[in-house]
This record gives structure tokens, C-alpha cells and sequence, in this order.
């Protein structure tokens, strides 16, 4: 190879070469032209090559597989992070947003009349007791489903009736029940609710609705399908199951079990103050740990209120 | 609930494959938990005869010769194709006798499908070679009983013939989650389930007990009129009566005495009422027993026994008399299950006289039990209070078929199919009916005599509600086929007489689920609804919740937690916060959990000390909850008051966690000011501040106690902040432009002054700034750079780093000069020199 001394001679020299051009005919000089610039290039690159390797010429391999540097500590990064469950009660609520559901809080202490007055459980009635309720010397009860909020979602946004024709509400929030804690039970875990009401809801719009923000948050379209269930506030009442996402693995063939919707039962319309002849409404609700759970392959949902910063750390 | 598929199919005409069919009754009717295909579990399994059996010698086994029939005998042994040579241990094996026969390479039932199937294979016992086991009822999984080999009967088992084929083994077992049947008594039992499963199919059902039970009660009432006009003769008492102290207890008592010339035995072989009991997960007892069992499998009502002669004699008087009331407290009853408990006042008994002989709903009592000496039986076929029924199983743990039917409420109107079902299975087993008595509660009647109920709608209403658009035809047939009365009004209106079993439905959209169900739901066309042009609305707290958590673990690196919205008393007391002022969890799941937090920060203190002791340091922990106190009061919804806090500790001292307040400060657009604290269980006075914000308090921020820290096993220098988001949301923004601008050169100088050690760095400060903003035209940036003391000095040092430059011009060295020995000269009046 030649030196750089050399290779600065060569491309000085060039310079002359250039001056020949007008020497030459027309028809000669473009290919001529080309020939030296292709040979200029060449020698700046040579050049380049020969400067870059002077100014490395200290510097020894390394093992680019080692997870750090010989005589260094391993890296300890101190990383911000927000809980899972944060993460993705922001991520199903804004999916509601875009499709038109105002969001509103929860509450963590509630009492009887939003658990199960409002709802259309007659006093007394064992289904009551099929909540797990908790509840404090004061009688209040800690909910246990997100749909202590019906009643408040139906007589906040009750104007909208008027205004909009309809009510558009998700209501994510924190619940709690009085269950043995295992890997896939928690006293104290997430739902999500979900309100229409307008002149002409019915069931199909409910199916469609629900089946369209798990098409969003899953990014696929999914096939959907239904159990009869039970519930006092709504009539008819449904369970709602959706195929296995592709993300999850599925294959077409597993479902899996979101949660209980249905119509409002009129009685929960009339104590809210809206009239069920006029109105009608659905209603959903399915848990957020799962989903949570789903997603990142968590199998222990005890994870979730630990503290751990081990668990937090991956996300 | 365990429903067995061919039992099923002998009531319904099921035209689709099984799959097809669980798919269906899934979507339409029930979740089903499980099925059981039982075929595989009794391959190779045979009824076989006992030809010879003679015992081994100082054992206790016994020497078989058998006959499985011509092929498995030549399967066995092609040499010996008349006869196999089993050796069997039980006590009851003899000559003749048709047994079941495991032959070898079978898989013992009760092992099939475990972890270590069992498989039977040909050995040497005691010398004599032994092919096969002649099974008992439990290694057949037909029960739990081992005190000997099953028998078969002669007339239905001949030897060779396949077990499975016997004793209808070749059949499907369907387990329904009980909990989605929660508000449908009538499909607790294979009649009303048979009728739901025809339901969505398309057919309609008929049931003969249903329909014709009125006629078999009243073929039954003459005999017992007979009865009553030789009563001497029948040896029957003057009167029989039931009384009933309140109808919401027990709206209607049914009671029948049997009369029993001899009271039926027991056959020594498996019949096909024995495999119905075992398919359902019962147990065979005792024909009358039995004959009970059966009849509430199959029309879901639950019906108990006394022994007649027994409940005379409690009762202590000629005409015996049933009484249903509510137990008097601390009244005892001995079931008979030799248990005796102390009743409490919300069990209903049942009484001879006035004395209980059984818990109503749950367990017959001891003292009327049915034995072998027993001639005459007295039936109950009743109603009761669910509600009661419910505490009763809670407080006594019992747990039986019967009461898991009456705590979903047995329709009153709806006994006369078990009532009738009785009558025919006790004249069966040789019984007579002499006497009936039968108390209602007459408000059941109240509306239109029938006691019927009746919904009023309209095609439109159904199609309306559903989104669909089936025919006012296809709705009457569907509602028929489930045994609805349907009256076509015209006009598309239709006037729906709901049947006694139905108690769950009542208004139009009960209706509405019926046809949208049986239908299936499934088949229902979506759409979407209609949107207005609004944009939706978010709760700002939830917006404000994302922005913090934003900040806090993406900006500066903090970690959000979520822990429990109750903690102990004991955690509380760490942190010197006051119990009584929590909500108190009457039926927390542990102490742990037993009051509702009033702040969040000794949550996070606990988990500080947890994740140190997993080897972290130096890490920042954060939580944003709800939290309340009693002392808060009730808001305006007269539930309990609440705040969003936010909790945060980190490691580092006052001045670290100040340093995350301002941060907040400034990207939230708050403007905190922080105030001296006077006292404060949890944070120390000397080292920590109150949070203020327009004029309200709205937190605490600084170093936690050391005696606090000592309770949580954590050592010194941990910070936090405790902070109320609620007054953050409504404060006024302060929206600061702090960018500093100038196309003339910026000038720079440090500044040094010694100052007396307890001048607030503040008033410093502040005194630059006071000197700065007089001069016009310039703009500056001032930062703090040290503030230096030596170890025990009076003195020290605060370094401040000047930029500074004009708006107008470049500066020039002399106006430099004079703006420092301005701010020096105008620092010396507040004791600062300039070092």
C-alpha cells in the first residue's frame, strides 16, 4: 500500500491532469472527466482509511459479548418505573376516549344504597352475599365491582341525555372482596366499567361496542362469544368471552372470559332518574389484572401489591 | 350439579352431535365446568359368573374359577376357552353369583385418568395363578363402599356382557356451574334442565309429571278420602293438620303419610335407580331414601321422610300435628347424623307438636329417622325462606344436595310435580297414601286466583331491546317450547302466562332475555351506535394522576407502587396515626388488613424496608391512592370523605426530597411554598417542612423520625413526601416563562459571602436578586453553587454563580464592576461579607 506522503503526491499530481482536459476534443472530455474524478475518490478514500487507522491505532478488541468492561462494576441503572396496572388502566382508558366514553374516578368507600339499592338488588337478597363484600363498623363498604358507579355516571352525565342523546361512560377502578389470596385470587384488584344509554341501545350495539375495544387493544380482529349470567342490574344479563388474541398465542380454537355485561335493567334507570320507557342502556364490566397478567406472562397476581421493585423493575 | 347426558336424552330428542350440543347448552343455557366421557374408564370391563369358588387355605382368599363369556375366556387362555382362574380377597364372592371383571391390561376405573392409573395384568398369589380382579363398587368408581365385590342382577348380565352396556356406562357426564343457575331453581333438576335444553334446540317439551300431575295427585286424594271413611280400620287418627306460625318462613307445606305393609329392601344388585343416584354423585341408601333422591334430582324439589309412628310418639298426642316455625334460641336438635346442634333464631324447624324433628330445609333429626322397623312414612314436599335457609347452611355448614336447591328458592306453586312423582314411586314400592295435608300461603293467590303471573309486550318491544327482528311466530314458538302460555293479543302484542317454576320472571325484559337466549345471543346482529361531536370528557384527577406518574418515574426515576388500601392497626401505631380514626374492616381476612388508611407513606415505609432488605439502595418509592379518615367526616353523598394522596419516600435528607417537590413545582405549574412545621408524629420538626399551596396546607415533606424509622427496622436519612392532589387540581397555574434571552454576550462572575451559620440562605439570596431587579435593561441567571461551613465553624460560606447580560449593549468590565460592588455593599447591611 502506498504511504500518505505518497497518496497526497498522487492526488497533487492529479491536479495536472485536470489542466489536460481542455487539451482534448469535445467528445473526449466527459469520459475523460470521469475517469479522474473516479481516481480522485479513490485516493481521498485511501487517504481517509489511512488517517483514521493512525488515530486508532492504540486501541485493543474488546469481548463484545462480556455484560461489561474488564476491571469495571456491573451497571446498575436506576430506572423510573410505573406499576402495570397504572400502565395499562391509562392505556383501556384512553381506547374508551377515542371511542367516545368520558372517563370518571372511582371511590374506595362506598355504601350500600351504590352497591346494591341502586343496582336493583331486592334488601336481603342473598345475592348480596355473593359479592364478598367487606364492610366497615359504620356499615360502608369497600366496593366490590366498579358498578357502585352506575348510579353517579347515570345522574352526572343525565343532561347529556338532552344535550347528546346519549351517555358514554367508563369508570376504571380499584375493587376489593373478601377472598382467599392465591395465585389467581386477590382481595384487592382492577375493573373497568362501562355505561351507554340513548333512545335506541340494544344488546347488538353492546356486543359490537365491546368487541371493538378488544379488536383496539389487541390489534386484530376477534371473534367474540356469550354465556347467559346473572345479574340484578341488568336484564338480559350475559358473560362475554372474546378468541384467544394471536398476541397471547391463540390459534383460533381457546377463549377467553372478559367479564359480565348486559341491558340496564329498568330499575336501575328509573332510580337514577331516567325514564326506562324512553331510554334504554348497557352496561360491562371485566377485570384489568388479567389482561395485565395476559400480557406480560405474569402468573402470580399477588405480584401486583407486592412492592416488589424485583417485579416492578419490568416494567 | 352432575346431569348425565343419557338420562337427558331419554327426555329430549337431541339431534346434534354431543360437542355440537355441550357448545350450545354453553351459550344458550349454562356454563359448563367439565364433561366426563365415562366409556373409556370401563373398557375391558365384564360381567362375568362365579362357576367354583373355594378358599385358599389359612388365607383369606378365595380360589375362582369364572366364566367372562366364550371370547375373553379364549383371550385369557386359548387353551381353557370355558373358564378363567381368578384369586379374590372378598368376603362375599360365591358360586353363581354374576360379578364385575376387570380383565387384565384394564385400567381400574377409580385410577383412570390419575397420576397413577392402575393397571390390572395376569400374576402368581400365594402360587395360584390369577387373571384379572373381580372389582368392588369403589375401584369401579360406582361409590365408596369395599366391603365386597358388586353384585349383578342375573337377569340383565350375562357373563361376556361388556360392564358399560349393564349398568349404562357408555355415557357422558355434564358438571353445570352451579353459580350461573343461581336465580333458575327449576334447572336444578333433570326435568327443567331437559325442558331448557329442548328450549334451545326448537322443540317443545312435554313432561308428563308436569302435565299430568294434578290428575295423579287427585287419582291419589280419592284413595286417601277412602282411607279417611275407614279409619279405624287403616288405624288412622281423627285428624292430621300442618300449621304454619308465618308464611315468609314457609310459604306452603306439603304432608302424605305412606302406609308400607312391609317397608321395601334393598336388592343385593346395582338397578338402573342406583346408577342415576351414582351418575349424580349420590349415594344408594335405602329404597324410601332413595325414591326421595330421585325424585328431587329430577324435578329439583327436595322432599324428606319421617318415620310416621316415631313422629307420633315425639309429638306426644293422638292426632299427630306438623308445625313449621322458627327455632326459639338455644333450643337443641340431634340430626341424624348423630350430631347434635344448638339452633340459632333465624333456623326454621319442623315440629311434631311443638317439639323440632328436623331442621327444615337441611337434615331430618334423629328422633324420626327412618329404620327397618319402619311400617308407615310421612313425606314433606315444602317451600322455604331462602334467606333462612342461607344462614342456616353458613351457621351449621351443611352443605347437603337438598339445601343447595332451597337456597335458590323453591317456587311454592311449583311442588304438585314432586308431590305426584312421590305418589307414583311409593305405590310403586308398595305404599298407599292414607292421609294429606296441605297448608298455602293464601296471599300467593292474592292477584287473579291462579297465582299466575303475567307479562304484557309487544314483537317491537323484544326486537327493540335485542336489535333483532324475529317474527311474532318464531317469538310465540320459542317461548312455547319452554312451556310459556303465550295469547296472541293482535296488533303484535302478546300476553305471556310465565309457569309456576319461573319465580324469576316478572317484567318485559325478562321476557326480552327468554327469546334472545333460547335464540341465542350469539346470533344477534351488531352495530354500532351513533356518536355525537363531543369530545369526551376525563375526570381531571385521572388526568393529573398520569401527569405526576409521568414526572415522577420518567423524569426522575422514582418507582410506583400499588399496596393495599387497608393496613393494621400495629403499622398505624408505627407512625403515630390513630386507629379509631380509620374505617374499621369488621370482617377483614387478617389484622394485617383491618383499617382503611388515612396516608400512604408508612405503606411505602414498609416496603422500603422489605425491598432494602432484598439488597436495593438507593431507590425512590411512590403511591398514588385514595385514602380517608372518620375525622374527615361524610361528603355531601353521605359516603366517607376521601383525598388523593401522594406518598413518596426516598433515601436522602431533607433537602433531597425538597429537591423533588420543586421539580414537581415547576413542572406541574404549582407554586409551593414550604412553612416550618410545628409538630408532626412522622416527620421530624428540625428537619422537615409543611406544603402549602394558596394559602391551604396541602402536605408535609422532610426527614422521617429516627424513632419511627427504628419501628420499621430502617436506619436514618429516609425522606418523603406526603402530599393531597385534590387542592392541586383547582389551584391556579403559574405559568412561568423563565427563558432568558439577549443578543448582547453574557457576562460571568462567582460570588462568595460568609455569613453567620443560622442566616437563612433566603434572606442571601434574595438580597442579590432585590439589588439585581433595580437595574434596568439586564437579564441574569443566579445559582446557588455551594454553601460550605467548616466542622464546628460559626461561619459559612454561600457561593453563588452570576450570569449576567444587557438587553441593549455588551457589557462593559466597569458596569460589571459596579453591579458586584452594588450587590457586595448592599449584602454587608444584612452581616454578609464578601469572601
Amino acid at each position: 500500500m502506498s504511504s500518505l506522503e505518497e497518496l497526497k503526491l498522487e492526488l497533487k499530481n492529479l491536479g495536472q491532469e485536470y489542466a489536460k482536459i481542455k487539451t482534448l476534443p469535445e467528445s473526449e472530455r466527459k469520459a475523460f472527466g470521469e475517469k479522474l474524478n473516479a481516481k480522485k475518490s479513490s485516493i481521498l478514500n485511501a487517504i481517509r482509511e489511512q488517517e483514521e487507522a493512525a488515530e486508532s491505532i492504540n486501541i485493543e478488541p474488546i469481548d463484545l459479548t462480556a455484560p461489561f468492561g474488564e476491571n469495571t462494576s456491573p451497571f446498575k441503572l436506576t430506572r423510573g418505573t410505573k406499576h402495570p396496572l397504572s400502565i395499562e388502566l391509562d392505556h383501556v382508558a384512553e381506547i374508551y376516549r377515542q371511542m367516545g366514553f368520558s372517563v370518571i374516578e372511582d371511590r374506595q368507600l362506598d355504601d350500600e344504597f351504590h352497591m346494591f339499592d341502586s343496582l336493583n338488588f331486592p334488601a336481603g337478597h342473598p345475592a348480596r352475599d355473593g359479592y364478598d363484600t367487606f364492610r366497615t363498623s359504620e356499615g360502608f363498604i369497600p366496593p366490590a365491582h366498579t358498578s357502585t358507579m352506575q348510579y353517579r355516571a347515570l345522574t352526572r352525565f343525565r343532561d347529556h341525555l338532552d344535550k347528546y342523546g346519549q351517555i358514554a361512560v367508563v369508570i376504571p377502578g380499584r375493587v376489593f372482596r373478601n377472598e382467599d389470596v392465591d395465585a389467581t385470587h386477590e382481595h384487592t384488584f382492577y375493573q373497568c366499567e362501562g355505561v351507554f344509554v340513548s333512545k335506541d341501545a340494544t344488546l347488538g350495539q353492546l356486543l359490537a361496542t365491546w368487541q371493538k375495544f378488544f379488536e383496539t387493544y389487541y390489534g386484530q380482529k376477534l371473534n367474540i362469544k356469550t354465556q347467559p349470567g346473572f345479574f340484578p342490574f341488568t336484564e338480559p344479563s350475559l358473560e362475554f368471552q372474546i378468541e384467544k388474541p394471536k398476541s397471547l398465542g391463540g390459534k383460533g380454537d381457546g377463549w377467553l372470559e372478559m367479564g359480565g355485561c348486559g341491558m340496564i335493567h329498568p330499575n336501575v334507570l328509573k332510580t337514577a332518574g331516567i325514564d326506562p320507557e324512553a331510554y334504554k342502556g348497557f352496561a360491562w364490566g371485566g377485570g384489568i389484572d388479567r389482561l395485565v397478567m395476559l400480557k406480560y406472562g405474569i402468573n402470580d397476581v399477588r405480584y401486583f401489591e407486592s412492592g416488589k421493585l424485583e417485579f416492578l423493575e419490568e416494567f | 350439579m352432575l346431569i348425565s347426558l343419557n338420562e337427558l336424552k331419554k327426555l329430549v330428542d337431541i339431534n346434534i352431535s354431543d360437542n355440537e350440543l355441550f357448545n350450545l347448552i354453553g351459550s344458550r343455557l349454562v356454563e359448563i365446568e367439565n364433561v366426563e366421557d365415562l366409556a373409556p374408564k370401563y373398557k375391558k370391563i365384564y360381567a362375568v359368573k362365579v362357576l367354583d369358588c373355594e378358599d385358599i387355605p389359612d388365607t383369606h382368599l378365595h380360589l375362582c374359577i369364572i366364566d367372562a363369556g366364550e371370547k375373553m375366556n379364549a383371550e385369557v387362555d386359548p387353551e381353557h376357552t370355558d373358564f378363567i382362574q381368578v384369586v379374590c380377597g372378598a368376603p362375599n364372592v360365591k358360586k353363581n353369583m354374576i360379578a364385575a371383571w376387570i380383565a387384565p391390561g384394564a385400567i381400574v376405573p377409580s385410577t383412570y385418568g390419575t397420576q397413577e392409573p392402575f393397571e390390572i395384568s395376569a400374576r402368581k398369589l400365594r402360587g395360584y395363578a390369577s387373571f384379572g380382579m373381580l372389582a368392588a363398587a369403589d375401584e369401579l368408581a360406582l361409590g365408596t363402599d369395599h366391603e365386597g365385590i358388586i353384585e349383578l342382577d342375573p337377569k340383565t348380565a350375562k357373563p361376556g356382557d361388556p360392564i358399560a352396556e349393564v349398568l349404562d356406562l357408555n355415557d357422558k357426564i355434564i358438571e353445570v356451574e352451579n353459580k350461573s343457575l343461581t336465580h333458575r331453581p327449576d334447572c336444578f333438576g333433570l326435568i327443567g334442565f331437559a325442558r331448557e335444553v329442548a328450549g334451545i334446540l326448537g322443540q317443545p317439551f312435554f313432561n308428563n309429571y308436569i302435565e299430568e300431575a294434578d290428575k295423579i295427585i287427585e287419582a291419589s286424594n280419592q284413595r286417601v278420602n277412602q282411607a279417611h271413611e275407614h279409619k279405624s280400620e287403616h288405624n288412622l287418627p281423627d285428624s292430621f293438620t300442618v300449621s304454619i306460625k308465618d308464611y315468609g318462613i314457609c310459604p306452603r307445606y306439603w304432608g302424605m303419610v305412606f302406609d308400607f305393609k312391609s317397608l321395601p329392601t334393598r336388592e343385593p344388585y346395582l338397578n338402573s335407580d342406583d346408577i342415576f343416584l351414582i351418575k349424580a354423585g349420590m349415594k344408594p341408601i335405602s329404597p324410601i331414601v332413595d325414591a326421595t333422591n330421585l325424585i328431587m334430582l329430577k324435578t329439583g324439589q327436595p322432599l324428606h321422610a319421617f318415620d310416621y309412628d316415631k313422629f307420633v310418639t315425639v309429638g306426644k298426642t293422638n292426632s299427630p300435628s306438623i308445625g313449621v316455625r322458627l327455632a326459639r334460641k338455644d333450643e337443641k336438635l340431634l340430626l341424624l347424623d348423630g350430631q347434635e346442634i344448638t339452633l340459632t333464631e333465624n333456623d326454621i324447624v319442623i315440629t311434631s307438636s311443638d317439639t323440632p324433628v328436623a331442621l327444615a330445609g337441611a337434615m331430618g333429626g334423629d328422633s324420626t329417622k327412618i329404620d327397618e322397623q319402619t311400617k308407615r312414612i310421612v313425606i314433606e314436599v315444602a317451600s322455604f325462606s331462602l334467606y333462612n335457609l342461607r344462614k342456616t347452611q353458613m351457621a351449621h355448614g351443611i352443605f347437603s344436595e337438598a339445601i343447595t336447591r332451597f337456597t335458590k328458592g323453591r317456587p311454592a306453586l311449583d311442588l304438585e310435580p314432586a308431590v305426584a312423582s312421590a305418589i307414583d314411586a311409593f305405590n310403586k314400592l308398595g305404599g298407599t297414601e292414607l292421609m294429606r295435608v296441605v297448608d298455602t300461603d293464601p296471599s300467593l293467590f292474592d292477584n287473579n286466583n291462579s297465582g299466575k303471573t303475567y307479562v304484557e309486550l309487544s314483537t317491537d318491544d323484544i326486537n327493540k331491546l335485542l336489535g333483532s327482528s324475529y317474527s311474532k311466530e318464531l317469538i310465540i314458538k320459542t317461548l312455547e317450547n319452554t312451556n310459556f302460555k303465550v295469547e296472541d293479543l293482535g296488533d303484535e302484542q302478546l300476553k305471556i302466562s310465565v309457569p309456576n317454576w319461573r319465580t324469576d320472571i316478572h317484567i318485559k325484559e325478562d321476557i326480552i332475555e327468554e327469546v334472545g337466549r333460547l335464540l341465542g345471543f350469539d346470533n344477534l346482529p351488531t352495530s354500532f351506535p351513533l356518536r355525537p361531536f363531543v369530545c369526551p370528557e376525563i375526570d381531571p384527577m385521572l388526568e393529573f394522576k398520569t401527569k405526576l406518574r409521568t414526572i415522577l418515574s420518567d423524569r426522575l426515576g422514582a418507582n410506583e407502587l400499588l399496596t393495599y388500601s387497608f393496613v393494621s392497626k400495629s403499622l398505624q401505631e408505627k407512625v403515630g396515626e390513630d386507629p379509631l380514626d380509620s374505617y374499621q374492616i369488621i370482617n377483614s381476612i387478617s389484622p394485617e388488613l383491618e383499617c382503611f388508611r388515612q396516608s400512604i407513606i408508612p405503606s411505602l415505609l414498609d416496603k422500603t424496608r422489605e425491598n432494602e432488605k432484598a439488597g436495593y439502595k438507593d431507590f425512590t418509592l411512590y403511591e398514588i391512592n385514595q385514602v380517608s379518615k372518620k375525622s374527615w367526616g361524610l361528603n355531601d353523598e353521605n359516603v366517607p370523605a376521601m383525598k388523593t394522596q401522594l406518598g413518596l419516600t426516598t433515601f436522602g435528607d431533607f433537602y433531597h426530597a425538597k429537591h423533588i417537590l420543586a421539580e414537581l413545582s415547576r413542572t406541574l405549574e404549582l407554586d409551593f411554598e414550604l412553612r416550618p412545621i410545628s409538630n408532626s408524629a412522622m416527620f421530624e420538626p428540625l428537619h422537615s417542612a409543611a406544603i402549602y399551596l394558596d394559602q391551604i396546607q396541602v402536605g408535609e415533606l422532610g426527614e422521617i423520625k429516627p424513632y419511627v424509622l427504628k419501628k420499621f427496622k430502617l436506619t436514618p436519612s429516609i425522606s418523603a413526601i406526603s402530599l393531597t392532589l385534590d387542592p392541586c387540581l383547582s389551584a391556579e397555574k403559574q405559568h412561568k416563562t423563565s427563558i432568558k434571552l439577549s443578543k448582547f454576550p453574557f457576562v460571568s462572575r462567582d460570588l462568595t459571602f460568609s455569613v453567620k451559620k443560622d442566616t437563612e440562605f433566603i434572606s442571601i439570596e434574595t438580597g442579590i436578586k432585590t439589588v439585581l431587579s433595580q437595574i434596568s435593561d439586564i437579564i441574569y441567571i443566579l445559582e446557588p453553587v455551594s454553601i460550605f461551613r467548616k466542622p464546628n465553624g460559626d461561619q459559612k460560606n454561600l457561593s453563588f454563580h452570576l450570569e449576567i447580560a444587557s438587553k441593549t449593549k455588551t457589557l462593559e468590565s466597569k458596569e460589571i464592576s459596579d453591579i458586584i460592588e452594588t450587590i457586595i455593599s448592599s449584602l454587608k447591611t444584612l452581616g454578609a461579607e464578601v469572601v
